[in-house]
């Protein structure tokens, strides 16, 4: 139904898009995922026909959207960022000019408005001008104009941005609902939304597709589990054999837990987590396929120590997004054009976002504690970063198209390097 | 119905849904009244039924009042409010939106103009003041015709190519100004071709001609054409969001 092929968007030299592919299914409710300034928008600005790729291809219900714009137009239902609607007209008067800028009669309208009043729940503010209505209430009408052709596919740019969070989960809901019997693509960057409504992601980072496929396998692509482990900082077990023996009466210390953790097999990075309590709280990593609770278990009884608690848990859809698009808040969009021969790291883009997510993820809240103990040390350098003056990291970032490669190699260094 | 006159519907309904239409067509109807019957002794004081200073007045009052404030919205402000977006992901030309926007602003503008008809039905028809010349009346009033669609096509334009109401409005209010008052500037300069381009660009030359009953196509067809480069050139500054 929908089909982009190496899409891509120049504004000047500022790359937009970068050569995006993608598929969306009869039937499927997708979920486009990104940051801000991703490319979201200008992907689906192109499939609507409001602004023209600077390459590639995109075809709509089998239609191109360069060659037959108004055909694209009709079998779509669009509703753009932040709802812009006619705030002088009511929500009956703007419905019935959608129609009839869709060619409706006004018998077809009238029967198709009995269906849109009851799903987006309009039958309140019909008669009320738009600009009185609340935010809720104008991504409701949004949608209604979307509906009122009874389009096979809809496109939706961000239909809960400034919404409250019970206006958030109705406007889902209609989603849901509308999303039964047709094509859906949803832009976002709330997660939990997507987890809601969708059955498959696709997401997009600093103009390039990283991720495509079901949440599962999304969530699955880190390759990696995590495990909550918390030790008690100033009481032993007293009934262990170790404390028995007189072998081990000091607590252990934060570096103590720390080294052990790393030493066991199988783990491959180990991160101190803030507590509150009198605890030491670890975060560990192990391979998607294993099971470390057995051996943390072993070696806390060995030990002596006293567990608090501990978790094994998959990545969310949560830390696969942030691992994937991080660095994207940074200015590096000034990054030079791919040359032609760049067209398979492109297109492979989302393969190697993947291979670096196991220790991305990591390392990106290893770097945010980075960041703020050298803002802590080093105030001075916040000005010379504002003005331009990006640390080293940003720099390569900058000028290497495939930053997740830097990702893995200072991951790797930062391997089992507990605080 | 067909999607250029549905935009061109909503753009005259628009206009009337907001009290700024109401307010400035009230105004400049009293403010027409009083230039005509009492500016320098007005038409009680040039004893003849002449209609030919309504002719003068009325397009200055449009030019630099109404036509800037009914343009300046047209597309300007639809770009920073994202409507634009709206609008244009529906199964429409982009000519036809910028078609339907002029027809229902220019639709405003005759409504005011075939407003003033008032003036003279009133006088020589219900009052019977005297006996009065139509045929300058009716060149006058074909005149105004031509000249409100190059005016409104023009904000258009200006409009178009901006998304701040204020830019749009001075920057209209400046280019007609320019356009009315070139032809004052003949006599005072001493280059004959420049005198030339001025009085072939005024307004008010061109609608003096019609004022007097002359009604001649190439004043038609300067206006005409105005108006057709106008929204040519709209219709490109519109399609230009798709490459920029």
């Amino acid at each position: 139904m929908i089909e982009a092929k190496g899409l891509s968007k120049l504004y000047g030299p500022f790359r937009a898009l970068d050569k995006v592919s993608f598929q969306v299914k009869r039937g499927e409710v997708v979920g486009f995922l990104g940051p801000n300034g991703a490319g979201k928008s200008t992907t689906m600005r192109i499939l609507t026909c409001f602004i023209s790729a600077t390459g590639g291809t995109a075809k709509v219900h089998g239609v191109d959207v360069f060659d037959d714009p108004l055909e694209v137009r009709r079998k779509i239902g669009y509703l753009p960022q932040r709802a812009p609607l006619y705030g002088e007209m009511t929500v009956w008067d703007y419905l019935q000019f959608t129609s009839d800028m869709r060619g409706l009669d006004p018998s077809t309208f009238k029967s198709r408005m009995k269906r849109i009043v009851e799903v987006c729940g309009l039958a309140k503010v019909l008669g009320k001008d738009i600009r009185q209505l609340s935010h809720g209430y104008r991504q409701r009408v949004g949608l209604g104009q979307a509906l009122v052709h009874d389009p096979p596919i809809l496109i939706l740019d961000e239909p809960t941005s400034d919404l409250d969070p019970n206006e958030k989960a109705e406007v889902i809901r209609y989603i849901q609902e509308i999303g039964k019997d047709r094509t859906v693509l949803l832009s976002t960057h709330n997660l939990a939304e997507v987890e809601a409504a969708c059955a498959r992601a696709i997401i997009v980072s600093k103009g390039r597709v990283v991720a495509d496929g079901p949440l599962s396998d999304i969530r699955a692509k880190s390759g990696t589990v995590r495990y909550l482990v918390t030790i008690h900082e100033q009481k032993l077990y007293e009934g262990s054999e170790a404390y028995r023996a007189g072998s081990t009466r000091r607590p252990p210390s934060s570096d103590e837990v720390s080294e052990a953790l790393g030493a066991l097999p199988g783990v491959q990075r180990v991160r101190e987590l803030p507590t509150d309590d009198k605890a030491h709280a670890f975060e560990l990593s192990g391979a998607l396929g294993g099971d470390l609770r057995e051996a943390i278990f072993q070696l806390v009884v060995q030990k002596g120590w006293l567990l608090l608690e501990m978790r094994r848990e998959s990545q969310t859809l949560e830390d696969v997004f942030k691992a994937l698009t991080r660095g994207d808040e940074r200015a590096d969009r000034g990054r030079p054009l791919l040359a032609e021969d760049d067209d398979a790291a492109a297109v492979g883009g989302a393969a190697a976002g993947a291979a670096a997510l196991a220790s991305a993820a990591d390392e990106d809240e290893d770097e945010d504690e980075d960041e703020d103990e050298d803002e802590a040390d080093e105030g001075d350098d916040d000005a010379a970063e504002e003005n331009g003056g990006d640390d080293e990291s940003d720099g390569d970032d900058e000028n290497d198209d495939d930053g997740d490669d830097d990702d893995a190699d200072d991951d790797a260094k930062g391997k089992k390097d507990g605080r | 119905m067909s999607a250029t006159l549905t935009i061109a519907k909503r753009e005259l309904r628009a206009n009337f849904d907001s009290p700024v239409a109401y307010v400035v067509i009230c105004l400049s109807l009293i403010a027409l009244g009083f230039t005509f019957f009492y500016y320098e002794g007005g038409f009680w004081q040039a004893n003849r039924a002449s209609f030919e200073m309504l002719f003068v007045y009325l397009p200055r009052g449009l030019s630099w009042v109404v036509i800037p404030v009914l343009t300046m919205r047209l597309i300007a402000e639809e770009r920073r409010a994202g409507t634009l977006e709206m609008l244009i992901t529906l199964p429409v030309k982009d000519h036809q939106v910028v078609l339907g926007k002029f027809l229902g602003t220019w639709a405003v503008v005759l409504g005011l103009i075939a407003s003033t008809l008032l003036f003279p039905v009133l006088m020589f028809k219900f009052w019977h003041l005297g006996t009065l010349d139509w045929g300058p009346i009716f060149a006058g009033y074909i005149g105004l015709v031509f000249y409100s669609a190059a005016a409104v096509s023009l904000g258009l334009l200006v409009s178009s190519l901006t998304e701040s109401q204020i830019i749009a409005f001075f920057v209209t209010w400046l280019l007609l100004l320019a356009l009315h008052i070139s032809g004052m500037f003949m006599n005072r300069v001493d280059d004959p071709s420049l005198q030339q381009i001025l009085a072939f660009i005024s307004f008010d030359a061109r609608l003096v001609s019609f004022s007097r009953g002359l009604v001649t196509t190439r004043d038609l067809l300067y206006f005409a054409s105005i108006a057709a480069m106008s929204l040519m050139a709209s219709f490109r500054a519109l399609e230009r969001r798709k490459w920029s």
